[in-house]
């Protein structure tokens, strides 16, 4: 079947009216559940699926995949107001966007990060419509140690932008990778670290992790303040919103390189929106020629992460949709509610479900606009959120992020996960000591370990394997060349002119 | 926490009811015991949603509902293969109404693995019924020159420790069906261990590992578009899902066979007659058009074996796996 009959048989279907009707309640819950700190996509579509069981499984995909990538749109708004993320993966959005509320920029900033997720999610559903198949046959030919050259690359691509103190900013990162290695051990089954805590088998929960750390700490830390920083927000307008000429121009670049770093990761089945998002926002800081700004509400840094994390979701459907391969646990739930309606995604689903594939994709377009449309208009509710008292909003925050970690695996356990990390949050804060390199840490941590082992285990142990495999050459090369780039004279004298700034620091 | 203090509060409450039914007239207190289930009945799954098991759990869940004429409850309550949800239902009350849809990993390999595991899945649980069983197909890449069971054998004897099987993580029944062909035929095969069947699945379609022990559905899909060869299935027989494809026993190892199976569990001490009225409904499940139809689609082979004959299969897959496990020397 060639494109544009797949499109129109997709917009067939997408353009029905119970198709719009579900596609509206899945974009919209997804904006909520974005929204809501604690409680992220996952959790949304697991309690989500039992009741699609009645639905057209088309419709019912439709539905789940919206509330997916809806939940990327709504997820750098408690980000940027409250310093609060709303998903795990908005996190590094607080880093500049909670600046730019600080400076009465909130509707901007909001504004910048729909229209960021719109761009992302469009340069992603493109390829997936024009390249699915290619693009899942070349994410096939990376094995394991093409994945751990990736990972490495991300991880010293970020740890070697960090300015300020590198030791502080190097100690957390290790730290992260020690929280990474409880759990059990992949190659061996072994429990580690648990400390006889059977809860600890599968490590700690990324969500605990991130809301622990990020928005817990921030509301013990103002904790004192009752009152908060409460703004007075007057009406918004429309022009308040609306970027200047300059700085379109300021995140045109980084959206698009978002974009392409997300489409990318996505593509690649096990990696995900988080690590997109990570990436996107070293990668920026890198090349920035201002990356003295970062950390201070540049337009850059929620720029590239958040077309990064939504262009990370909807390229994850490419493996799914067209190999039968998850690109991430979120994905792989909404692989089980296909084959709970009798369809077992594959190779073949493409020519055998044409109308489920290319209705879906054209829903994805259908969705992304009518988000657009719902968000631009919400933003006025968000900001507002920044004249409710802090002790009115703490709490119900806290409600929230409890109801979101403990639904994830409906275990108590992780509540009190969830509060270690916000206590030790807090403690890190006011030793200067940033929490972003430890959520790198513990995400690319595990990745590597895992590839790793895995590729030394099918190559019996020959280290060359990371350097005969053409990409993974490619990757350690510039991997390389990031290490190499910190110790040229040149390169060093002018990063040392650069005032130390702390990537967490804003007390 | 405050579902624990909730529950033995409840309890408490039902004691006092009970001592003042019983005080008040006997054969009242009777009929209330023979009332089972008079609440709604949960059924942990003890995996996230949208797997088989919490598939299987749902659908049976809704005929038990309509039978005992009281809601059912899936939880999800996932973790640690498994093991952390069968772990929850094993400290649960033995009443009936907190149940179990355990599986090969928490219910039987899991025993043979860990010593550390917090529950015994022998001891702690009286099952209801192992449902459905659902053999494992041995499959290679296309473009492999593995045509058959006996060019694996072949292969593996020659060439020990070269032999790569991948698997979603060990103490999987996919893992253990590698060992179990391992154990029988005497070889040393690699076990390479993923998070989960679809990054094995990923490795073996990019022809980075040999061979991979897989669900039949899964698999079956791959098969028809032409980008894997099946050389054996695990059962005792051919399976409708890969017509024409030998069993492993006939094709080379005689005497092999594995399964991975689903059942419902109940905790140790529940009673034998609210058991006996769980059983009912469960064989009452499996005559419903629904759920034929899903063992049909999924691959299953339907078994809904008695309490007393799922308890015997139990202790004999916990025996069965020991043997493997200590073989291969995984005890952890």
């Amino acid at each position: 079947m060639d494109m544009l009959t797949g499109i129109e048989l997709g917009l067939q279907t997408a353009l029905s009216w119970h198709a719009l009707m579900y596609c509206l309640i899945g974009v919209s819950v997804g904006t909520f559940v974005g929204v809501l700190p604690g409680i992220g996509a996952l959790a949304a579509i697991s309690l989500a699926l039992p009741l699609t069981y009645y639905l057209d499984p088309t419709d019912a995909l439709i539905m789940l995949a919206g509330i997916f990538y809806g939940a990327q749109y709504g997820g750098s708004t408690a980000s940027i107001l409250l310093n609060l993320p709303g998903t795990a993966t908005a996190a590094i959005t607080c880093l500049d966007g909670y600046p730019l509320a600080k400076q009465g920029k909130a509707p901007l900033a909001i504004f910048v990060t729909a229209i960021n997720s719109f761009v992302g999610s469009s340069f992603a559903i493109i390829l997936v419509m024009g390249f699915a198949p290619l693009i899942a046959e070349f994410a096939l030919q990376f094995g394991a140690a093409d994945y751990f050259a990736v990972i490495l690359l991300g991880l010293v691509a970020a740890s070697t932008m960090t300015l300020g103190s590198p030791f502080k900013a190097l100690a957390m990162v290790v730290f992260g990778l020690a929280l990474g290695m409880v759990g059990t051990d992949v190659n061996t089954g072994q429990f580690r670290f648990t400390f006889g805590l059977f809860e600890l088998a599968d490590g700690f929960s990324i969500v605990a992790l991130a809301m622990g750390l990020f928005g817990v700490a921030e509301i013990i830390a103002n904790i004192g303040q009752p009152a908060g920083v409460m703004q007075n927000v007057g009406k918004i307008r429309f022009r308040d919103m609306l970027p200047t000429r300059k700085e379109w121009k300021t995140i045109a670049w980084p959206t698009l390189r978002g974009a392409s770093i997300g489409s990318f990761v996505g593509a690649l089945p096990g990696t995900g929106p988080g690590i997109a998002s990570l990436m996107a926002y070293a990668v920026e800081k890198r090349i920035s020629k201002h990356p003295e700004t970062f950390g201070k509400g540049a337009l850059e840094g929620i720029s590239a992460p958040e077309a990064a994390n939504n262009a990370s979701v909807q390229a994850a459907f490419i493996p799914t949709l067209s190999l039968g391969i998850p690109g991430d646990a979120v994905v792989a739930v909404l692989m089980g509610a296909m084959i709970l309606h009798g369809i077992t995604p594959g190779p073949n689903l493409i020519n055998e479900q044409p109308q489920m594939f290319w209705g879906l994709i054209m829903s994805f377009w259908v969705g992304n606009l009518l988000l657009l449309v719902l968000n631009v208009p919400l933003i006025g509710m968000w900001v507002k959120l920044l004249s409710v008292p802090y002790r009115l909003l703490y709490p119900c925050v806290l409600i929230f992020i409890c109801l979101g970690v403990y639904s994830a695996n409906n275990n108590v356990f992780d509540i009190f996960v969830v509060l270690g990390f916000g206590i030790l949050g807090y403690l890190m804060r006011r030793a200067a000591f940033p929490a972003t390199p430890v959520l790198l840490g513990f995400i690319l941590g595990p990745l590597l370990e895992e590839n790793f082992r895995r590729a030394m285990l099918l190559s019996k142990g020959n280290l060359m394997v990371f350097f005969e495999s053409p990409i993974s050459a490619v990757f350690m090369g510039l991997s390389l060349l990031f290490i190499a780039s910190v110790f040229l004279p040149g390169v060093r004298a002018r990063l040392s002119r650069r005032t130390p700034k702390i990537l967490e620091d804003d007390d | 926490m405050s579902k624990g203090i909730r529950r033995q509060f409840l309890k408490r409450l039902g004691a006092m009811a009970m001592v003042a039914t019983a005080s008040l007239s006997a054969p009242l207190a009777q009929a209330a015991d023979s009332a089972f289930p008079d609440k709604p009945i949960t059924i942990v799954v003890p995996f996230p949603p949208g797997g088989s098991t919490d598939l299987l759990a749902r659908k049976i869940g809704e005929s038990l509902s309509t039978t005992l004429g009281e809601p059912v409850v899936v939880e999800n309550r996932g973790g640690a293969g498994g093991t952390v949800g069968a772990n929850y239902v094993a400290k649960s009350d033995p009443d009936g109404y907190t149940l179990l849809m355990g599986v090969t990993g928490s219910n039987a390999i899991s025993a043979a693995l860990r010593d550390d595991l917090p529950y015994s899945p022998v001891t702690d649980f009286n099952p209801v019924s192992i449902v459905i069983s659902s053999p494992l197909a041995l499959v290679v890449n296309a473009d492999s020159d593995f045509q058959s069971v006996q060019d694996v054998l072949d292969y593996a004897k020659a060439n020990p420790d070269t032999f790569t099987h991948g698997t979603p993580g060990v103490g999987t029944s996919m893992h253990m069906a590698g060992e179990l062909f391992a154990l029988d035929s005497g070889t040393k095969l690699v076990h390479v261990p993923y998070k989960g069947s679809a990054a094995a699945l990923q490795d073996l379609l990019g022809g980075r590992i040999d061979a991979m022990f897989g669900d039949i559905l899964v698999t079956s899909e791959y098969i028809s578009s032409g980008r894997l060869r099946p050389l054996g299935v695990t059962g005792t027989q051919e399976h409708y899902l890969l017509e024409g494809v030998p069993t492993i026993a006939d094709a080379g190892l005689p005497g092999y066979a594995a399964f991975s199976w689903q059942g419902l569990f109940a905790p140790a001490g529940t009673p034998d007659d609210v058991l006996a009225t769980l059983y009912g409904a469960i064989e009452a499940a499996l005559q419903t058009e629904d759920l034929q139809t899903l063992f049909r689609e999924r691959g299953f082979l339907v078994e809904g074996m008695t309490p007393a004959a799922s308890k015997d299969f139990i202790a004999a897959e916990v025996e069965k796996w020991t043997k493997v496990v200590d073989a291969a020397g995984l005890k952890k």
